[in-house]
């Protein structure tokens, strides 16, 4: 990989880019996932996003089983058992060799560096769509925070195009870094997930109060200079952590008392598990493995107690699966 | 608050809505299929010679579902005809004359005549197979011409054996003009065939032009004929009838049936009656049920008599009642073999009707014709016939496009096909440059265009194109150039175990050691194109010289334009557009195998030609991991990759090119270019051998223009994109071939795109998906077929992850591959799609 010094223009380390996403923001979308992330959720659906370097993992259904990966790792990480291939992540070094080497992309890359003109040539392929829908691009991740430099070039230019950006944030970053984004973002989605700092610091492993104060930063920031235009809050209804009604009303309270007539949205995004097979595939336990969806009856109660404590309830949004009450799993 | 809308579920099974008790009772007596007491089953019928025949085998040489049953479906016909009395000249007169009068002699006297309970339209029984009318010269000189060793039928049997695909002189496929019998009726019809027959010379008479004028105009009578024995039978019923409003309709049905179609309609009534009987006799003509036999343009030219029956206090809701019976009509084309099945038939007959549109100038043509029958689609779904085919472009109401989305949600699958208008018409207009018919297609009509059958596009009651009777596989290309012009193996044919040696079928274009470049082997794929091409060429002209001379459809002639000009029957070429379609099929596996090669051999050099040619021969076993680096790691069409969509561009123009270099020898109907791969591409896949972008035997190639399943791994958006610019883009400045746009395929290109039904889900998400249209129509190709993901796609995923790398599933705030999530999570997934709970 050539330094980062020589190269001409900022280069990011992402994910991956979702074209045609309906979920990040108004309109068809294009989200740029950003790998690395400053917090540590403890019910994380990207787990992958959450180490700032790029990873391997083993995708079984791709692999034919020809064992390329083991004989090029050099230090000797993998492993074929019965049930596929087993990485040894204290031994791999991340080279990536094994990836490589791998005919059939099985040995996957989590994250890829990009150049900020590449990736904005590349979400520009559905500047139509965006255009046809009120949509655009949103920087997710991951935390786009982390890699502030590279996204504030990517939103900038994206902005000079006449793109609507969103950037996506949990706003656990320094001030100078969010400030350094805001002036090119059209939409902020701003996460708050939990109001009490004992359990924040549990299930996040850091205090809440950094996330609140750059919010009130935001406004302060907003009532400057008019941006970001819009602000969303996001907050994940996951079982036995943020899914009780205090929780609910304390960020409810919070957000009338401190954000009044700001928020034009606030989601209340329910919890699945469909991405045990990512903490598989990265060899760590999740401690949410066994959680099933969140209830309707339960969900539409959390809707109806944000609602209350809100001065406009029509801000707020549910989403995500759910199942019946009368089902038993 | 915007949860209660979120939290509803949605899409469970489609169910017909608003239905009267008369609709109702048709519908669910048409769905009793073979347990009805009445049908519309084939009869046939004979001239009583012992040479007589029926079936038209050609017009099934692209269904290779039936090649092992042609001689059987002759046979059974003939021996099920029933012997027609003949009027004692009828051996004196010319093939033509004696269709057409023994057609009309089976349809007005001898088929039966039924009017089912509350039914508003007449017209029942239409599915025949009448005597070809040979004499025993005609018929030995024919069956020579078919049986022969190099007949027709060997040679397309070679064909198709060897992988090339298939072709043959079709039926159907075309857009009689309708509007004119309304307008003019079939009198209007007859007396311009009457002028133009007093017009010429005493030799004309005599010859091929005055035998054809003569046949015509016979033809020109039988709907008379046959809409009178209706008003008569309308009579006997309204007679003995209690109840008194079913009395009025029968008496008014009568009264209908008296004068049109032989006069011009005045009622909405009369338009529908006389549109169903013109175009039910079509299929009679041909002895062929339905497939692509068109009505175009229907909520335009039926417009006027839907405003005056309006105005003059037609109920809207009967306007609509009378639709639906029409609707259940056109149903009974699949009576047609209802007690064996359909005939490999897997996607609907394909009536088509074309629905909105552009008008001149680009004004939007919607009316409220068009949305009343899109309401009685809605209300009758599911239901199959006619097919419809809503026509968008960019100044597509929010009205149409709401409803269009609505109707979407609400059903399984799409229940019509979309077409874009810009790109078909840019296609249509490359046909006009291509073909020197400027004149009769350019600027100020092409939006008069419409589909056939699926979303092949052509002009209307004056153009037969030909659109689906050439289907050549552009894979075999590859195979041919990977072999210096030979086929990999031996022809077993599987039913007599027969063995036929590799034969220099194709040119000699180099043996794997000698292609050293990739433009070596670029042109090997090249001599190979129009070498197939060719031969494709080259079969054609055998059925279609063989209908030419011995099956006339004279009644059919009548409604195209052109052929009473020219005194010729349609199948001699009458059409004042005449076209035959070579539609490609397999072009994404031939694209990805063509990046594969490249990819492969010439870039990374991971393989010789030669090793990848033993990979190819072996089925790719023991080269599991060239195989896995074809499939993975080649670069693929329908990404939105600039690098491999340019591959996709120069694979279209190299074979539309060619194609357009050739011309029928008997009957000078020009080739033109088009992707529609019926379901050739799933059979097809067990012919030919295994392909370099990784496709082992006996798995499905790609369909039509669509990137081959599960490549499309950027999604809805890169795939639509890609489609596009296959088709060659739109012009940077300029006015490309139309506004802006260009397209390689005037017959269109079938392009089919799956939806996770999320997408759909609430009125924010269907606001996305109409953007999402909106986007398709300036940047995807010409039509659009939607597919909802469901259950059973996912299962058939958790079997075959390799052809859904590119499913996902998506759930708020988090998407997945499907194949990449364990088993006992896909099949929560499963259990959660199936609750529709997403």
């Amino acid at each position: 990989m050539p330094d980062e010094q020589s190269l001409p223009e900022k280069r990011g380390l992402i994910l991956r880019i979702q074209r045609m996403s309906t979920e990040d923001g108004p309109g068809i979308r294009s989200t740029v996932f950003f790998k690395g992330c400053s917090l540590r959720c403890v019910w994380c659906h990207n787990p992958e996003s959450i180490s700032a370097r790029p990873e391997v993992h083993w995708v079984g259904s791709r692999c034919i089983g020809c064992m390329s990966c083991i004989e090029a790792c050099p230090a000797g990480a993998l492993k074929g058992t019965g049930s596929g291939i087993v990485i040894d992540r204290k031994a791999c070094t991340g080279c990536l060799r094994c990836s490589e080497a791998c005919p059939s992309t099985a040995m996957e890359v989590y994250g890829r560096h990009i150049s900020a003109g590449d990736l904005v040539d590349e979400v520009l392929k559905d500047r139509v769509y965006f255009e046809k829908s009120g949509g655009g691009v949103t920087l997710s991740g991951g935390e786009p925070t982390q890699q502030a430099d590279f996204a504030g070039e990517v939103l900038k230019s994206l902005k000079a195009q006449g793109i609507h950006t969103a950037l996506d944030t949990c706003g656990q970053c320094p001030w100078d870094r969010l400030e350094k984004l805001l002036g090119h973002t059209d939409l902020l989605l701003y996460d708050l997930k939990l109001m009490d700092e004992e359990l924040h610091r549990e299930y996040t492993g850091l205090c809440v109060s950094q996330i609140l104060r750059n919010l009130v930063r935001v406004r302060e920031f907003r009532e400057k200079t008019g941006a970001p235009a819009q602000i969303w809050i996001r907050t994940p209804i996951i079982p036995f952590h943020t899914d009780n009604a205090e929780n609910i009303r304390a960020i409810g309270t919070y957000i009338r008392d401190t954000l009044d007539g700001m928020v034009a949205r606030w989601e209340l995004c329910a919890f699945n598990n469909l991405c045990a097979h990512k903490y598989d595939g990265l060899g760590i336990d999740w401690t949410c493995r066994g959680y099933g969806l969140v209830r309707a009856g339960d969900l539409e109660r959390l809707g109806h107690t944000a609602a209350e404590a809100l001065s406009d309830p029509g801000v707020v949004h549910i989403s995500g699966a759910t199942r019946d009450s009368e089902e038993e799993s | 608050m915007a949860m209660a809308e979120a939290l509803q579920t949605k899409g469970k099974i489609k169910e017909p809505k608003n239905l009267s008790p008369r609709i109702r009772w048709l519908r669910d007596y048409y769905f009793r299929g073979a347990q009805r007491a009445w049908n519309n089953e084939f009869t046939a019928w004979s001239t009583g010679t012992p040479w007589d025949a029926q079936f038209d085998e050609m017009t099934f040489y692209i269904v290779p579902e039936t090649y092992a049953f042609l001689q059987t479906f002759r046979s059974s016909m003939q021996q099920a005809a029933r012997t027609v009395r003949l009027h004692p000249d009828f051996w004196t007169w010319s093939l033509p004359e004696r269709k057409a009068w023994f057609t009309k002699e089976v349809m007005v006297n001898y088929v039966p005549r039924e009017i089912l309970p509350g039914d508003l339209i007449a017209g029942g029984r239409f599915n025949v197979q009448t005597s070809m009318c040979w004499t025993k010269k005609e018929a030995k000189e024919r069956d020579r011409l078919i049986y022969g060793k190099k007949g027709a039928r060997a040679s397309m049997k070679w064909f198709h054996d060897h992988g090339y695909g298939n072709s043959g002189a079709t039926s159907g496929h075309l857009i009689p003009w309708y509007e004119r019998v309304l307008k003019i009726g079939f009198k209007g019809i007859f007396e311009d065939l009457s002028r133009r027959y007093e017009q010429l010379s005493g030799k004309e008479k005599k010859g091929g032009k005055g035998c054809q004028l003569r046949a015509m105009m016979i033809a020109a009578t039988m709907p008379r004929d046959l809409a009178e024995k209706y008003a008569l039978l309308c009579e006997d019923l309204a007679a003995p009838e209690n109840d008194q409003e079913r009395k009025a309709e029968l008496v008014r049905m009568a009264e209908n049936l008296k004068k049109v179609p032989w006069e011009p309609a005045h009622t909405f009534w009369e338009a529908v009656q006389a549109l169903w009987i013109t175009h039910m006799l079509v299929m009679s003509d041909e002895n062929y049920p339905g497939p692509g036999v068109s009505f175009g343009r229907i909520d335009q030219y039926l417009l006027p008599y839907w405003e005056r029956s309006i105005s003059q206090g037609m109920d809207r809701e009967f306007g609509k009642e009378i639709l639906k019976c029409f609707w259940i009509h056109a149903n009974t084309v699949y009576d047609a073999m209802i007690r064996i099945g359909n005939m490999g038939i897997t996607s609907g007959y394909g009536q088509l009707i074309t629905l909105s549109g552009m008008g001149k100038g680009g004004r939007d043509m919607t009316n409220d014709l068009t949305y009343a029958m899109l309401e009685v689609i809605d209300e009758l779904s599911p239901i199959l016939e006619p097919k419809p085919n809503v026509r968008l472009h960019k100044a597509s109401p929010e009205e149409l496009l709401d409803k269009v989305v609505d109707m979407i949600s609400t059903s399984q699958g799409s229940p019509f096909l979309l077409n874009f208008d810009e790109r078909s018409m840019a296609g249509m207009m490359v046909e006009a440059r291509k073909a020197g018919v400027e004149h009769l297609i350019n600027q100020d009509n092409v939006h008069d265009y419409a589909p056939v059958g699926c979303l092949e596009n052509t002009m209307v009651g004056n153009d037969r194109s030909g659109t689906v009777d050439n289907n050549l596989n552009l894979l075999k290309s590859v195979e041919l150039a990977l072999n210096d012009g030979r086929d990999f193996f031996d022809f077993v044919d599987p039913i007599t175990g027969k063995k036929e040696k590799v034969k220099q079928a194709g040119p000699r274009t180099g043996s794997v050691q000698s292609l050293r470049t990739w433009d070596d082997f670029w042109n090997a794929y090249v001599e190979q194109t129009r070498y197939t091409i060719k031969r494709c060429v080259d079969l054609y002209e055998k059925s279609e010289s063989i209908r030419a001379r011995f099956c006339p459809t004279p009644y059919v002639s009548c409604l195209v334009k052109g052929c009473a000009e020219k005194g010729l029957d349609i199948t001699q070429g009458g059409a004042e557009l005449n076209f035959t379609t070579i539609e490609a099929v397999t072009f994404a596996t031939t694209v990805d195998s063509l990046l594969a090669v490249k990819h492969l051999v010439y870039e990374t050099k991971q393989c010789t030609l030669e090793e990848l040619v033993n990979a190819l021969k072996a089925n790719w076993q023991g080269y599991e991991k060239l195989q896995a680096s074809a499939t993975y790691r080649a670069p693929k069409y329908g990404r939105d990759d600039d690098g491999a969509d340019a591959m996709a561009q120069a694979v279209m123009d190299l074979w539309c090119e060619e194609t357009w270099k050739h011309r029928t020898a008997s009957t000078g109907r020009r080739f033109r270019p088009g992707m529609l791969s019926w379901n050739y591409w799933v059979g097809d896949g067990f012919i030919l051998p295994a392909s370099p972008d990784g496709r082992p035997k006996g798995r499905f190639l790609s369909n039509a223009i669509c990137p081959v399943s599960g490549t499309d791994i950027n999604g809805p958006t890169a795939n639509m994109n890609s489609v596009g610019k296959a088709l060659g883009g739109k012009a940077s400045d300029g006015p490309g071939d139309w506004g802006g746009y260009y397209n390689r395929l005037p017959n269109g290109a079938s392009h089919t795109i799956s939806i996770n039904p999320s997408l759909l889900k609430d009125p924010e998400h269907r606001e996305k998906f109409k953007a999402f249209l909106k986007g398709s129509i300036e940047q995807g190709g010409t039509s659009l077929q939607i597919n909802m993901i469901d259950a059973d796609m996912l299962r058939d995923a958790q079997l075959r992850p390799e052809e859904y790398q590119s499913l996902l599933v998506r759930i708020t705030g988090y998407n997945a591959y499907f194949t990449s999530i364990g088993h006992e999570l896909q099949n929560e997934v499963i259990a959660r799609i199936s609750h529709e709970s997403f």
